[in-house]
C-alpha cells in the first residue's frame, strides 16, 4: 500500500528555458516534493510551465538547472538511453488526447507496456481484463480506439498508465477534451485507483472540476511556483 | 508478437498506398525473375546449341593441344581414355575425332576448311550434325571417302551431291597429301562459320589423309545435363592422373561463349539495378510518408518506454511485411510468366541473323525457371526493401518524444 509520508518526487531548483526567437523561461527555480499516494494537480494559465514540469518529471525533457529525483533515481544524471527504460518501469503517462495506439484494440493497448517489459502474453492479458472489469469497461476490450468515445479513450489511457503499477502517473490535461460527465467519470476512476491501489497521480489542468477534486494544488505562473496548497480528504497525508 | 501484429496492421492503415507499393515490388520482382528466366533460357540454348553443334560438354586432348593444336599432338592412349569415359555416370555419348586443316578444291574454286574425321555412329551421340543435313545423307562406314560440307561452303565451291572435292593437307610427317572425296551430304548448322568452313569425313579417311595411323586428336563428351560437368571433370582428372592429357569443359574450349554470357549478365544486372533504384525510391516514399503521418504516435510510444531500437524494429518489420506480400505476388507472377514462355517460347525469327551469330539457331528462345533465379531474385528484393527501410526507421527512432507528442 501507499506510504504517503515518504517523498517519491523531489524537485530542487529546477529551471528550463526554451530558446526560440526570444528566450522563454518555462520553469524558473521550481522546488517541490511529492509523497507516494499523492493526488496532485499542477495548475496555472497557459504558458505557465505545467506541461514542461510534467515533461521533466517524466524524463521526457531535461531541465537546464536543478535536480529531479523520482523514487530515488536522479533523472538529471540518468543517460538519455536509460531514460526510456526508466519511464517504462517507473512512470505512467496519460496525454491530453489521441494517445492510444490506433491499430491496437483496447486490451492490446493495455498490454503494450507490459509487452515492452517482456511480460508473457497470458499474464498481461489477464491483468488487462481484470482492470477493465474493475472499471466496468470489459465490454469494449476488443474495440479499436476509433470506435470509442473520448471519455472511454481517456479511461483506457489511464488504465494503460497503471497496468504495470508504476510509482508515478503523469497526466497532461487529461480532461481537456472531455465533457463534464466524462471528465467526472475519469476523475472518479483516478480517485478510485489512488484510494484503492495507492497510485500516485500528478496532472496538469485548467479544469476547475479537477482542481476541486485534487488533494494538492500546485500553482505555477511564468514558470515559477507561486502556491502549493493542500485541500480535501488527503490534505494531512501529503508532505510538502 | 504484439509488435509484429502492430507492424502488419500499420502496413494496411493506408490500404491503397500499400497496395501500390506492394504492386511496385511485385512487378519489379516479376520483371527480374522473368528477365533472368529469359537470360537463363537464352544462355542455356546458346550453350546447348554450341555444345551439340560441335564442341560437346567436355573435350579431352593431349596436354597443350588447346593452346597450340598440331597434328602430332594426338591423344596418348585413346583406349585408356575410352575406358575412363565408359565408367562415368551420366555420359550420353562420346566421339573420338581427328582434326586438321586443309584446302578444299574443286575445278572452280577452293577454300580453307577445318576437317573433322569422325566415326558416324559415335558422332551422332554427341552432335546434331546428322539432323542438320539438308541435302543427301549422313556419313556411314563403308562409303567411299564421303564428305559433308556446309551449305555456304558448298555454294562457294559450287558443288552439289556426288560432286568431287579434293582435300589438300599437310600430313603429320610434314609431307603434302591430297585425296579425292565425294560430296555425300550438305548441312546447315545455322552457325555461319561452321557452314562455310567445316567439312566432316570418316575418321579412317582423315587418319589416312593426315598420315596419323590410328591416332586421334580429341574426344568430345556429351552429358545428360550440363550440371554434371563439374563432377565429371573431377572424376576424369582423377581417373586419368599421370596421363599427358588436358580435360576441358566447354567454357574453356569456347571462351568467347562464356565471355558473351558474362557480358550479357552484366548488362542484365545494370538494368535490374536501375529498375530497383526506381522501386526503392517508391518504397522509401511510402515509408517516409507513413512515418511523417505517425510522428505523434511514435512520440507516445517512446514516452511510454519504447526504445529507439524497438522503433527501428517496428519500421523495418513494416517494410518486411510490405516486402513479403510483394515477394509472394512477384514470385507467383514472375514464375507464371517464365513458365508460360518456357513452354511457348519467344519468337526471334525477325532477328534470326543476329541470333545465329551468338549461337541461337532456333527461331524461338525458351525461358527457364530455376531455383537459383527464384532464390537470388527474392533475396535481392528483400535486401533492397530492408535496406531502404533503414533510413525512415532511423529517422523515426531519432525523434524526440517531447517534440513528437506535440506534433500535429
Amino acid at each position: 500500500m501507499c506510504e504517503p509520508n515518504m517523498a517519491l518526487v523531489e524537485v530542487q531548483h529546477v529551471s528550463k528555458t526554451y530558446h526560440d526567437h526570444v528566450d522563454v523561461h518555462a520553469l524558473n527555480d521550481v522546488t517541490l516534493s511529492l509523497g507516494k499516494g499523492s493526488f496532485a494537480a499542477v495548475t496555472g494559465p497557459s504558458g505557465s510551465g505545467k506541461t514542461t514540469l510534467l515533461n521533466v518529471l517524466g524524463g521526457l525533457d531535461r531541465p537546464d538547472a536543478g535536480r529531479i529525483q523520482i523514487a530515488g533515481v536522479d533523472l538529471t544524471a540518468t543517460p538519455a538511453d536509460q531514460l526510456a527504460d526508466f519511464r517504462l518501469h517507473h512512470i505512467g503517462f496519460v496525454f491530453q488526447a489521441f494517445n492510444l495506439l490506433p491499430v491496437l484494440s483496447v486490451v492490446e493497448n493495455l498490454e503494450f507496456i507490459p509487452a515492452l517489459q517482456g511480460i508473457k502474453t497470458e499474464k498481461r492479458r489477464q491483468r488487462a481484463r481484470e482492470l477493465l472489469n474493475v472499471v466496468g469497461l470489459a465490454q469494449i476490450s476488443g474495440k479499436r480506439p476509433n470506435d470509442l468515445s473520448g471519455g472511454q479513450q481517456q479511461r483506457v489511457a489511464v488504465l494503460r498508465a497503471i497496468m504495470t503499477e508504476p510509482e508515478l502517473v503523469l497526466a497532461d490535461e487529461p480532461t481537456a477534451n472531455l465533457d463534464s460527465v466524462n471528465a467526472a467519470l475519469l476523475l472518479d476512476m483516478m480517485e478510485q485507483l489512488n484510494h484503492d491501489k495507492g497510485v500516485t497521480f500528478v496532472f496538469s489542468t485548467h479544469d476547475p472540476q479537477v482542481m476541486q477534486r485534487a488533494h494538492r494544488l500546485i500553482r505555477l505562473k511564468d514558470g515559477a511556483l507561486i502556491a502549493d496548497e493542500l485541500q480535501g480528504p488527503g490534505a494531512n497525508a501529503i508532505s510538502i | 508478437m504484439l509488435f509484429f501484429s502492430m507492424a502488419w496492421r500499420n502496413v494496411w492503415r493506408n490500404r491503397r498506398r500499400s497496395l501500390l507499393t506492394v504492386s511496385a515490388i511485385a512487378l519489379g520482382l516479376a520483371f527480374n525473375i522473368f528477365m533472368r528466366g529469359i537470360g537463363d533460357g537464352f544462355h542455356e540454348q546458346m550453350v546447348d546449341n554450341s555444345v551439340r553443334a560441335e564442341i560437346g560438354h567436355i573435350q579431352v586432348h593431349r596436354s597443350g593441344y588447346h593452346d597450340d593444336p598440331g597434328l602430332n599432338r594426338t591423344l596418348p592412349d585413346p583406349e585408356k581414355v575410352a575406358q575412363a569415359i565408359r565408367s562415368l555416370p551420366g555420359v550420353r555419348g562420346y566421339s573420338f575425332r581427328v582434326l586438321g586443316n586443309g584446302l578444299a578444291s574443286t575445278a572452280e574454286n577452293s577454300s580453307g576448311v577445318q576437317i573433322l574425321g569422325v566415326n558416324p555412329a559415335e558422332e551422332q551421340t554427341v552432335t546434331t550434325i546428322q539432323r542438320a543435313i539438308i541435302q543427301g545423307r549422313y556419313l556411314a562406314n563403308g562409303m567411299q571417302r564421303p564428305i559433308l560440307l556446309g551449305d555456304r561452303l558448298a555454294a562457294h565451291l559450287n558443288v552439289s551431291l556426288d560432286d568431287k572435292v579434293v582435300l589438300m593437307v599437310q600430313a603429320a610427317d610434314g609431307s603434302m597429301g591430297a585425296q579425292l572425296f565425294r560430296v555425300a551430304g550438305i548441312f546447315r548448322s545455322g552457325y555461319p562459320e561452321m557452314d562455310e568452313g567445316v567439312a566432316f569425313t570418316l575418321r579412317s579417311d582423315a587418319q589416312t589423309l593426315f598420315g596419323l595411323g590410328d591416332r586421334v586428336s580429341e574426344v568430345a563428351l556429351l552429358m545428360d545435363s550440363s550440371r554434371q560437368i563439374p563432377g565429371v571433370l573431377e572424376t576424369l582428372k582423377k581417373d586419368l592422373t599421370g596421363e599427358s592429357v588436358e580435360i576441358l569443359p566447354w567454357w574453356q574450349v569456347e571462351p568467347f561463349l562464356q565471355q558473351f554470357i558474362q557480358i550479357d549478365d552484366a548488362f542484365f544486372y545494370i538494368i535490374v539495378l536501375i529498375f530497383f533504384v526506381v522501386i526503392s525510391i517508391g518504397i522509401l516514399n511510402t515509408l517516409m510518408m507513413s512515418i511523417f503521418e505517425r510522428v505523434r504516435e511514435f512520440g507516445v510510444m517512446m514516452a511510454l518506454g519504447t526504445k529507439p531500437r524497438q522503433i527501428i524494429r517496428l519500421v523495418v518489420a513494416e517494410a518486411f511485411a510490405l516486402g513479403l506480400v510483394g515477394i509472394v505476388a512477384g514470385t507467383l507472377i514472375g514464375s507464371a510468366l517464365t513458365q508460360y514462355f518456357a513452354r511457348q517460347g519467344i519468337n526471334l525469327s525477325s532477328f534470326s541473323a543476329g541470333a545465329a551469330a551468338v549461337g541461337i539457331t532456333s527461331s524461338r528462345v525458351y525461358s527457364e525457371l530455376t531455383i537459383a533465379n527464384l532464390f537470388y531474385s527474392n533475396l535481392v528484393v528483400l535486401a533492397v526493401v530492408l535496406l531502404v527501410a533503414l533510413y525512415p526507421a532511423v529517422h523515426a527512432a531519432g525523434l524526440r518524444p517531447v517534440e513528437a507528442i506535440r506534433h500535429v
